[in-house]
C-alpha cells in the first residue's frame, strides 16, 4: 500500500528539479523578510554582540544560554543571524539591480530596433564589445571607475548585464517592427513614445522575461564576489559574499564555519535560483529541451 | 574571413579607446593618488606639491591623457606609484604564473569537460546524463571564491596533501620563473588550477552534450552505424569533429575568461599572477599599474577572439570554402 500510495505522491508531483529549488527559492525568500524577527541576535547592534565570545565553534554555550549553532565570528557576532541579514542585503541588490538592468537592457534594445541607423549601430557595438569581454572584467573595470560603495555595485551590476536584455530584445523587436500591426499603428499617427511602450516593448519583451531568473543568479555572484574583493558593499553591513571574506582570514587557523556556512547559504541560493531558471526557459523554449 | 576578423578587431580596438578614456576619467575622479605616494602624517605642502609635479598630477586632465594615449601605444603605462616599476615591466613579470595556472586549468578543464558531454549526450535522457546535467548547474551555481577556499579547506587545511598557497619552487627558463618545471611548482598550481578548471568543465560539458546529441540524429552518423563502425570511432572520429567548433569557441574564451577570473583565484591563493596585482594595484590607487592590467586582459581578450575566428577556418571546411 505505501509503495502505491508514493507512487501516486509522485505521479502527481511536477517532474524535473522544479517544485524542490522552487520550494527553496520560496524559503529563502520568506528567510530574507522575516531576518528582524527570526534571527537571534542583530549583527548590526553592537549592544547585542559580545566581543568575548568571539570566533566560537559551532554548537558552544553563549553566555545568555542561547546556542550559537553555526558559531560566532571573529567579532562575535552569531553566524546564523550574519546569514539572515546578509541574505537581505544580497537580496536586495541582486533584485534592485537586476530589474534595472532589464528595464534598461529593454529600453535600449526596442529603440536600437525602432530608430535603427547610427542610434542602433552604436547601441549595438557598446552591447558586441561587452558582451564579448568577461563579466567580472567589466565590473571591474565599471568598479574602478565609479569607486565601491553599495550604490555603485549596484550600477556595476546594471552596466554588466543591461547588454544581454538590449541583445536580446532588439532581435525580436525587429522582427515585430516588420509586422502589418505596426504599420497600422504608425498610421494611426500616434506619438512615437507611445508606439514604442504601449505596441513595440509589450510584444518584443517575452524573451527578456525568461532571463530574469538567469540574470538574478550571476547578479548574486558578482555582488558576492566583488564584495569579497573588497570592492564591494562594505563591512559593518555584510552580504553573504563579504561575511564568506571575512572568514577567510580565520579558516588559516582552522575556523571553518566563519566561511563555510554563509558560503553554503550563497551557493544554495544560486543553485535554487539556477535550476528555477534552468526550467522556466525549457518550459518556454521546446528546442533548448534538448540542451 | 579574414576581412570580417580584421574589422571586428578595429571596432573593438575603437571601443577600447573609448572606455579607456571614460576610465581615466573616473579613476582621476576616484581619489587622489598623490595620498598613497607622500606619507600623510609628515609630508608638508612643499612636498606634496613636489610629488604632484613629479607625478605629472599638476597637469589639465585632457593633458594627462593624451600624454598617457601617446606611450600606451610604445607599451609605456607609467611608473607604479607602489613598487617604483614601470607598470608594464611589471606586468609582464607576473604573467608567466597567470598563464601557467590558465594552461593547466585549461589542460584540466577541456577534455573533462568534452569527455563529460560526449559521454552524457550519448545516453541522453540516462541517469549518468541526468546527473551530468544537474551537477552542471550546481558546478556553475558555486561562487569561485567560495569554491576555492573551501579546497584550501579540504585539500591543504584537513588533509595537508597540498600547500595552501604562493607559487612553490621555480625553474627560470627563458628569463621567465616557472612553477610547472618543479614537483613542488606542480603541487602548488594544483588547486588554484582546479578552482579555475571546475566552472569550465560544467560549460564545457554542457555544450559538448548539446552538440553531440543534435549530430548523433543525423544521417551520415546513421550511416556509419549502418557501416557497422564501432560506438567508439562514430564518437570519435565523426561526431567529435562535428561539434569542434563550438567548442574550440568556448575554450578559446573561457581561456581568456581565465586570464580575468585569476583575480578572484590568485587573491585567495596568494598566486602572485596579474589578477592578484590588480586587486593589490585597485586597492592602493596604483593607477598605472591598474590602467595597465586593465588594458592587457581586454586587448588579449579580443586578440583570442580574433584568433579562435582564424582557427574556425581550420577546423571547418565549409568556413573555408565559403570565403
Amino acid at each position: 500500500m505505501s509503495i502505491a500510495f508514493i507512487e501516486t505522491l509522485r505521479s502527481r508531483m511536477p517532474r524535473g528539479s522544479f517544485p524542490f529549488s522552487k520550494a527553496l527559492l520560496g524559503t529563502y525568500i520568506l528567510i530574507a523578510f522575516a531576518a528582524p524577527i527570526i534571527a537571534p541576535q542583530n549583527p548590526y547592534d553592537l549592544l547585542q554582540i559580545r566581543g568575548w565570545e568571539a570566533s566560537a565553534a559551532p554548537g558552544t554555550l553563549g553566555g545568555d544560554g542561547y546556542i550559537y549553532w553555526l558559531g560566532t565570528d571573529g567579532l562575535g557576532r552569531d553566524i546564523v543571524s550574519t546569514i539572515l541579514y546578509g541574505l537581505r542585503i544580497s537580496l536586495l541588490v541582486s533584485i534592485i539591480s537586476t530589474a534595472v538592468a532589464a528595464v534598461v537592457g529593454v529600453t535600449a534594445g526596442v529603440v536600437a530596433a525602432y530608430f535603427g541607423g547610427w542610434v542602433d549601430a552604436l547601441v549595438m557595438r557598446i552591447v558586441d564589445l561587452q558582451l564579448s569581454l568577461p563579466t567580472i572584467l567589466v565590473a571591474l573595470i565599471a568598479i574602478v571607475t565609479l569607486g565601491p560603495g553599495i550604490d555603485r555595485i549596484i550600477l556595476a551590476i546594471i552596466v554588466v548585464q543591461w547588454a544581454t536584455y538590449a541583445r536580446v530584445t532588439r532581435a525580436v523587436a525587429l522582427s515585430e517592427i516588420g509586422k502589418s500591426y505596426l504599420d497600422a499603428v504608425r498610421l494611426l499617427r500616434l506619438p512615437k513614445r507611445r508606439i514604442l511602450l504601449r505596441h513595440v516593448m509589450p510584444n518584443s519583451i517575452a524573451p527578456a522575461l525568461t532571463l530574469i531568473p538567469i540574470e538574478l543568479g550571476h547578479a548574486i555572484a558578482l555582488e558576492a564576489t566583488l564584495s569579497f574583493l573588497g570592492l564591494g558593499v562594505p563591512i559593518d553591513k555584510p552580504s553573504l559574499g563579504s561575511t564568506v571574506a571575512a572568514g577567510f582570514q580565520y579558516l588559516m587557523t582552522g575556523q571553518y564555519w566563519i566561511s563555510l556556512f554563509p558560503g553554503l547559504a550563497l551557493l544554495g541560493l544560486i543553485a535554487a535560483i539556477n535550476f528555477v531558471g534552468e526550467d522556466t526557459r525549457s518550459k518556454l523554449d521546446p528546442r533548448s529541451k534538448s540542451l | 574571413m579574414l576581412s570580417i576578423v580584421t574589422r571586428r578587431v578595429s571596432q573593438a580596438l575603437l571601443l577600447l579607446l573609448v572606455m579607456s578614456l571614460i576610465g581615466f576619467v573616473g579613476i582621476h575622479s576616484v581619489g587622489n593618488p598623490v595620498f598613497n605616494v607622500v606619507n600623510v602624517e609628515t609630508a608638508t605642502v612643499e612636498d606634496i606639491r613636489n610629488a604632484t609635479i613629479a607625478l605629472g598630477l599638476d597637469q589639465p586632465l585632457w593633458r594627462q591623457y593624451f600624454l598617457f594615449m601617446e606611450n600606451v601605444v610604445t607599451g609605456d603605462f607609467g611608473t607604479s606609484y607602489v613598487y617604483h616599476l614601470p607598470a608594464f615591466k611589471l606586468l609582464l613579470s607576473k604573467l608567466p604564473a597567470t598563464l601557467e595556472l590558465a594552461v593547466i586549468a585549461m589542460a584540466l578543464a577541456a577534455p573533462g569537460g568534452v569527455l563529460l558531454g560526449l559521454w552524457a549526450g550519448r545516453h541522453q535522457g540516462g541517469a549518468a546524463d541526468r546527473a551530468i546535467l544537474r551537477g552542471s548547474v550546481l558546478a556553475l551555481s558555486i561562487p569561485s571564491f567560495w569554491l576555492s577556499m573551501m579546497l584550501i579547506l579540504a585539500g591543504a587545511l584537513l588533509t595537508g596533501w597540498f600547500p595552501s598557497g604562493g607559487r612553490g619552487a621555480t625553474l627560470s627558463v627563458a628569463g621567465q620563473e616557472w612553477s610547472v618545471l618543479t614537483g613542488d611548482g606542480l603541487r602548488h598550481v594544483f588547486l588554484p588550477a582546479l578552482a579555475l578548471a571546475l566552472p569550465n568543465v560544467a560549460l564545457i560539458a554542457r555544450l559538448a552534450r548539446a552538440g553531440t546529441i543534435e549530430v548523433e540524429r543525423q544521417d551520415f552518423i546513421r550511416f556509419c552505424r549502418a557501416k557497422g563502425l564501432s560506438s567508439r570511432r562514430i564518437l570519435f572520429r565523426h561526431t567529435l569533429p562535428n561539434i569542434s567548433i563550438p567548442l574550440v569557441t568556448i575554450i578559446g574564451m573561457q581561456f581568456g575568461g581565465m586570464l580575468a577570473f585569476a583575480v578572484v583565484v590568485e587573491t585567495i591563493f596568494a598566486w602572485p599572477g596579474i589578477g592578484k596585482l590588480l586587486i593589490d594595484s585597485i586597492q592602493l590607487l596604483d593607477r598605472p599599474v591598474v590602467m595597465a592590467t586593465l588594458t592587457f586582459i581586454s586587448v588579449a581578450f579580443i586578440a583570442l577572439n580574433a584568433v579562435v575566428d582564424l582557427l574556425y577556418a581550420v577546423l571547418d571546411p565549409r568556413v573555408r570554402l565559403s570565403t
